[in-house]
């Protein structure tokens, strides 16, 4: 399929790179990262000019993001009010909006581009906590802006190597947002098993 | 199920950190850096990632230089009736050459 793509980006130009960055926001499985190399390279080899290829890539990635946002927002807040029926429930989808109303904007930036892999999913979750459009969508442009320029200067500075730095970059920011789930979720089982603790003081010794 | 979750994504973490080294170790040796001629590349494409003038491309395929926006190798190859196969080997001759000129 990429190379499908690959074609289609000769022929089409710099249209296909926004549907690409686009539905690479609403997890869709395109290879975003190595289109945006590889324009790119184009852009170094004179196929492509370097602001039409940012404007759409970027173009495409921010409207993806307000999609995901406004589905979340659609969608997301049903569930999350129907886990409130349940006081247990509750108390986790408070905490939730509470984390992505404080930190939301930190957590909206970093997964534009460092651990891009987690992008799609945190646009669901700011939509769906109602966070601040405003906060998002400042967040959502900037982190884009990074993800964009880092991605095509890469490609063309290193045109030649694309292949080697897609593969690369494709397993670090895997890697990466792996990494940032186990860490967030081993923060989150060592609060539970503290505050069994608490309410449990007999079992402090195990 | 907290606990299922974060033995999965350690060991998520821990395929794409194996993932990485490996590739590394592969791309740290230079025979697998020349990166393959394919039918998505354009001929200006394949002059600059191969460090060569583009007429010199332009020329072994047959193309008036710089009259053919965004055209790929698959395109010309239609175009001529040949196969990118065979404009393949032409060009790897042709950079081979060009290579060895410039050493």
């Amino acid at each position: 399929m990429t190379n499908i793509l690959l074609e289609w980006m000769s022929h089409y130009g710099v249209l296909i790179i926004g549907v690409t960055t686009l539905l690479s926001c609403l997890a869709l499985p395109v290879p975003s990262s190595l289109m945006m190399l590889t324009a790119g390279g184009f852009v170094a080899s004179g196929d492509l000019t370097g602001w039409s290829v940012m404007a759409f890539a970027f173009g495409g990635a921010v409207f993806g993001d307000q999609i995901g946002y406004y589905l979340g927002r659609g969608f997301g807040a049903g569930i999350l009010s129907r886990m409130s029926q349940n006081p247990k429930r509750a108390k986790l989808a408070a905490r939730a909006r509470d984390y992505i109303r404080t930190r939301g904007t930190m957590a909206v930036f970093f997964s534009r581009w460092l651990v891009s892999p987690l992008g799609p999913y945190v646009n669901l979750a700011g939509g769906a906590s109602d966070m601040n459009w405003l906060r998002f969508s400042g967040a959502s442009v900037s982190g884009e802006a990074v993800w964009v320029l880092l991605y095509v200067t890469t490609g063309y500075v290193f045109a030649d190597r694309i292949v080697e730095i897609s593969t690369l970059l494709g397993n670090a920011s895997g890697a990466l947002a792996a990494g940032t789930v186990t860490i967030l979720l081993g923060l989150w089982l060592r609060h539970s098993v503290r505050l069994a603790q608490a309410h449990n003081p007999a079992d402090k010794s195990g | 199920m907290g606990l299922i979750a974060f033995v999965l994504a350690a060991a998520v973490s821990l395929f794409f950190i194996l993932r990485l080294g490996m590739f590394w170790i592969y791309w740290s040796d230079p025979a697998h850096r020349d990166q393959p001629i394919e039918g998505w590349m354009t001929p200006g494409y394949v002059a600059y990632s191969h460090h060569i003038p583009k007429d010199v491309i332009d020329d072994t395929l047959g193309l008036t230089p710089g009259r053919h926006p965004r055209k790929t190798l698959d395109d010309i190859a239609e175009e001529s009736g040949r196969t990118v196969e065979e404009l393949t080997i032409l060009l790897n001759a042709v950079i081979a050459e060009q290579q060895r000129a410039g050493e």
